[in-house]
């Protein structure tokens, strides 16, 4: 899914420089290439969600890993992140990217396992430049919100790689997940994604990890967002797959 | 510093020197390097518009380095009886992902307050950011100050 550059500002403003690293604005999320082995499930037709739409608690997560000894500068390592971004995620947490890979606009598929329940979801970059990229998740997502995938030097000169996630959680049954057991998991994923980034240039340090509760309140005003939540969704397409098979190989 | 590790005890004086110079080394390097780091490229300036109403004019880039100066500018501009804080855009340069999540927490902190977040002076670009990350479902956007200042006085 290609979008193109945005044309100049309507007033004819010049443009600045971060326009071409945001993806355009779409009402509701058009996928027309699936990926293989991605389900287009919770996908096509959703509205996207930001830290301000979910029901739960917004906490702020930084993950962090030193590359040390690691001579590539903070650009090298994103670029080899975008290239190899699914290579890094456990088995449990599939990413299928479009042809396009992680550029503004486009979707990548998610396919995981929470507590042995699939859930089929994805995300789209909103933003990327040389130095990091974000996505953002769309209604039914467990989150709601924006994670970001970046690196920087640190004063000793050394690239750091950092997860940064500010989000909520998008209904009232992620949130009862997330304060049992998901928070957890959620928090082991992205330290292997690290630990893996880390790996592939041969560097074996500990990730770090700060949380902030930005927000302790929830938003009663977003319990409907349960209606949409791609883990009950997925369930029900997993059940209905037999009958979907059918119908195929009656066609 | 594997083989000033294997220095014998007669080259010990010689080996403090080279560390000394070592050191002297490094934190001329130390010294660059903290020149060389990005600062905040912004700057922000805090007045009043009536007793109620405080504006924060934006000058640069919206960026994670951002940080401690927007939450200063909200800490001067919400002393007193500010019930509303109305950050202008006009000279916004530049603003990335974190600049946006720096717009949440701060939006957060002004709701705890029971006070109300508007801005003007975005540019298209910037309106479609807003959009975009559905910041506008709770920041309210306005073409010019007066536009802004009028509806922060009626809230």
């Amino acid at each position: 899914m290609i979008e193109s550059s945005p044309p100049p500002g309507e007033k004819g403003e010049k443009q600045p420089r971060d326009t071409p690293l945001w993806a355009q604005r779409v009402e509701r999320l058009e996928v027309s290439d699936v990926p293989e082995g991605a389900a287009n499930v919770n996908v096509q037709g959703r509205r996207e969600v930001g830290a301000l739409q979910g029901f739960g608690q917004l906490w702020q997560k930084t993950y962090r890993v030193r590359l040390a000894g690691l001579e590539k500068t903070p650009e090298e390592v994103v670029r080899e992140w975008k290239e190899h971004f699914p290579e890094f995620l456990p088995l449990n947490s599939r990413f299928y990217p479009s042809m396009e890979g992680v550029a503004p606009g486009e979707v990548l598929f998610i396919s995981a396992s929470v507590g042995g329940m699939p859930v089929h979801t994805g995300v789209r970059v909103i933003y990327a430049d040389d130095e990091s990229f974000t996505v953002m998740t769309p209604e039914g997502h467990p989150e709601s919100g924006w994670n970001t995938f970046s690196a920087y030097q640190d004063d000793d000169g050394a690239t750091v790689a950092q997860i940064q996630s500010l989000a909520r959680a998008n209904d009232p049954i992620y949130e009862v997940g997330f304060r049992i057991v998901g928070a957890t998991q959620q928090e082991r994923i992205w330290t292997h994604v690290l630990k893996s980034l880390a790996a592939h240039f041969s560097v074996n340090e500990p990730v770090s990890l700060e949380k902030v509760c930005v927000d302790p309140k929830v938003q009663w005003s977003q319990v409907r967002n349960v209606w949409h939540n791609a883990g009950a969704r997925s369930m029900l397409y997993t059940i209905t797959a037999p009958l979907r098979w059918r119908r195929a190989s009656q066609d | 510093m594997t083989e000033r590790e294997t220095d014998g005890d007669q080259t010990l004086h010689g080996s403090l020197h080279s560390l000394r110079g070592e050191y002297e080394e490094i934190k001329e390097i130390y010294r660059t390097r903290r020149q060389d780091m990005p600062e905040a490229q912004v700057s922000m300036n805090v007045r009043k518009a009536s007793e109620k109403v405080s504006i924060i004019d934006v000058e640069g880039e919206l960026t994670a380095f951002a940080e401690d100066l927007l939450m200063d500018a909200y800490n001067q501009a919400s002393d007193g009886q500010a019930r509303a804080i109305i950050l202008n855009f006009e000279d916004l340069e530049y603003m990335n992902s974190s600049g946006i999540g720096l717009l949440v927490t701060l939006l957060i902190r002004i709701n705890r307050e029971k006070q109300q977040l508007l801005t003007y002076g975005l540019s298209d670009h910037y309106k479609s950011i807003f959009q975009i990350t559905r910041l506008d479902d709770a920041i309210s956007t306005y073409d010019t100050e007066e536009e802004a200042v009028r509806a922060a006085n009626a809230m």
